[in-house]
């Protein structure tokens, strides 16, 4: 646990000493500014952040393959693998060290936007339970798709290849499962659409706690950190 | 502490180690040395727990490097090549950082980061960061992350590339510090590193391990094959076969001559008897046939040398 949290701790504080971690931070907030602004800030409509949830699916799908693009790519890259898997720290520490770190980041760019329901608070009076829901279906969405990035980036020493490869699959996945739930016979349709994160998210939007979903992003999440111990032991052991 | 028993490793088809057994004890700073691709850097992977071995066992300090591969990786002190490090962190927060990683008390782990930073001379960089530290700092940095745990084994993979000569010198001498209580493994290609730091020198070919010996025990090898070379005063140059001759007639066997000059292999000892020096049987005919030497030496073997030899013995 101590291993897990000193990699954690060092991650996190990385994304701060580098220039990457501050533009991701800036993008994310501008674009989250943006989306607030034009989809929940407009006089006549209701004080909600439905809108402003359901479109974060666009905005995490290109900012946490940017987090995690270098989590382990940038090691291969330096070769502070080397050193970092000849101590006695378990794969499992590793890779969970190294999740932590990042989402703890994803976290913090995700902080500053409580100002925006502090904003609509001040001028209106929301419903503060779809937004709690909705700020919990963003974060266990960033929990998968950050999982699969690092993933991906264990792969490869290239960060860009990383960054595109998590994109390619996690744009791949929900298109797949949209475009063809329509065609495809029951059961099989639905099954399709469940595989969308796009709409369980919608679901959070709403104020829907639907431990389904909360299920469903913990079990892949933690389905996908396994395979990463795996590929990093496997690594190890080649 | 580290015994290797017919370990081989194979990269696909291409075998990378071949059949390498050896023994190393505690107290000693032991070179691994041989040409680029030889399999040095294979072998101190296996050892640190980064590589399985296709065939054979390694074991360090007792323990299994795959059955009881946390064990290891607690009791060695790993620095790759290049010393990889991360350039946004300062050097004392990057040892805490590794500090961090082994299952030390507060305590010890701060006392540890102080005896690594003291004895890799960076108490004055210890705030730096480590993109802005120099290639040896930054060597030091990675040095004493190897030895803040205080592991019982050191594992360095060319420790001194890319230093200055007085950086070197410095490497050199902390190496020796550490072999007091510990075995220090380092790998290299650079002979006169080998020769003036190491007890003891592996030499590896083609994944093999050709030769095991002190240093003094490789150039008393070399010593053995190395050809006396006596200059004849150049009036006596016509009567250099003479001398030949009867050298041939006392057992050496193999005489070249150049003009006034003869190079003289060592004589095979004979059973029971000690191995005859050749510039005393030199000295002797020459002196019989009256002839005049001007010169008489046999020249010291470098490890340059046997390096050479056992690589080309190896390929064959």
């Amino acid at each position: 646990m101590k291993t897990t949290l000193t990699i954690a701790q060092r991650e996190f504080a990385s994304f701060f000493r580098t220039p990457l971690g501050w533009v991701v931070m800036a993008l994310f907030l501008l674009l989250s500014g943006f989306v607030f602004a034009r989809f929940a800030l407009q006089p006549g409509m209701p004080a909600s952040m439905r809108d402003f949830f359901t479109l974060w699916w666009r905005i995490l799908v290109v900012i946490t393959p940017a987090i995690s693009m270098r989590l382990f790519s940038e090691e291969h890259r330096a070769g502070t693998i080397d050193p970092l898997l000849s101590a006695p720290a378990g794969e499992l520490s590793v890779v969970l060290g190294k999740y932590l770190g990042a989402l703890c980041f994803l976290i913090a760019c995700l902080a500053p936007t409580l100002v925006y329901a502090g904003v609509l608070m001040i001028l209106s009076n929301p419903d503060p339970g779809p937004i709690l829901a909705g700020y919990l279906g963003v974060v266990l969405l960033g929990m998968l798709q950050l999982a699969l990035g690092l993933l991906a980036s264990l792969y490869t020493s290239s960060q860009t290849l990383a960054f595109l490869s998590t994109l390619f699959i996690l744009v791949g996945v929900e298109f797949t499962a949209t475009s063809l739930a329509s065609a495809a016979p029951a059961p099989w349709d639905g099954v399709l659409l469940g595989l969308s994160t796009d709409l369980r998210i919608a679901d959070f939007a709403k104020g829907v706690i639907d431990t389904s979903h909360i299920a469903y992003f913990l079990i892949a999440s933690g389905w996908l950190l396994s395979l990463a111990t795996l590929a990093l032991r496997a690594r190890r052991w080649r | 502490m580290i015994e290797l028993e017919h370990v081989s490793k194979n990269y696909g088809s291409v075998a990378a180690v071949r059949d390498v057994s050896l023994s190393l004890g505690r107290g000693q700073v032991v070179g691994l040395l041989g040409p680029n691709g030889a399999g040095k850097s294979t072998i101190i992977k296996m050892v640190a727990c980064l590589l399985a071995p296709s065939l054979g066992r390694v074991r360090v300090c007792g323990h299994d490097t795959i059955d009881a591969s946390a064990e290891v990786r607690s009791q060695i002190g790993y620095l790759p090549e290049f010393a990889p490090l991360y350039p946004e962190m300062t050097a004392e927060g990057y040892l805490r950082y590794r500090a961090g990683l082994y299952p030390l008390s507060r305590a010890k782990r701060h006392a540890g980061i102080e005896m690594a930073i003291d004895r890799c001379h960076l108490r004055e960089m210890r705030s730096r960061r480590i993109s802005a530290l120099s290639k040896g700092y930054r060597q030091r940095v990675g040095l004493a992350a190897a030895i803040l745990h205080e592991p019982r084994v050191v594992i360095l993979d060319e420790p001194t590339t890319g230093l200055d000569p007085a950086q070197i010198r410095q490497t050199r001498a902390l190496l020796r510090e550490l072999a007091g209580d510990k075995l220090v493994l380092l790998s290299s290609h650079i002979l006169p590193e080998i020769e003036t730091t190491c007890d003891r020198v592996l030499i590896i070919a083609q994944g093999r391990l050709c030769a095991d010996g002190t240093p003094a025990e490789l150039l008393g090898s070399a010593l053995a094959e190395t050809a006396t070379i006596a200059e004849l005063a150049p009036g006596d140059a016509h009567r250099a076969p003479e001398l030949a001759r009867a050298l041939q007639a006392a057992g050496a066997a193999n005489i070249t001559i150049e003009g006034h000059t003869l190079h003289v292999k060592p004589i095979p000892p004979t059973p029971g008897t000690p191995r005859a020096d050749p510039r005393h049987l030199i000295a002797t005919h020459a002196r019989a046939l009256g002839l005049t030497l001007v010169g008489l030496h046999t020249p010291r073997p470098t490890l340059e040398q046997v390096f050479l030899r056992v690589i080309a013995e190896g390929r064959a």
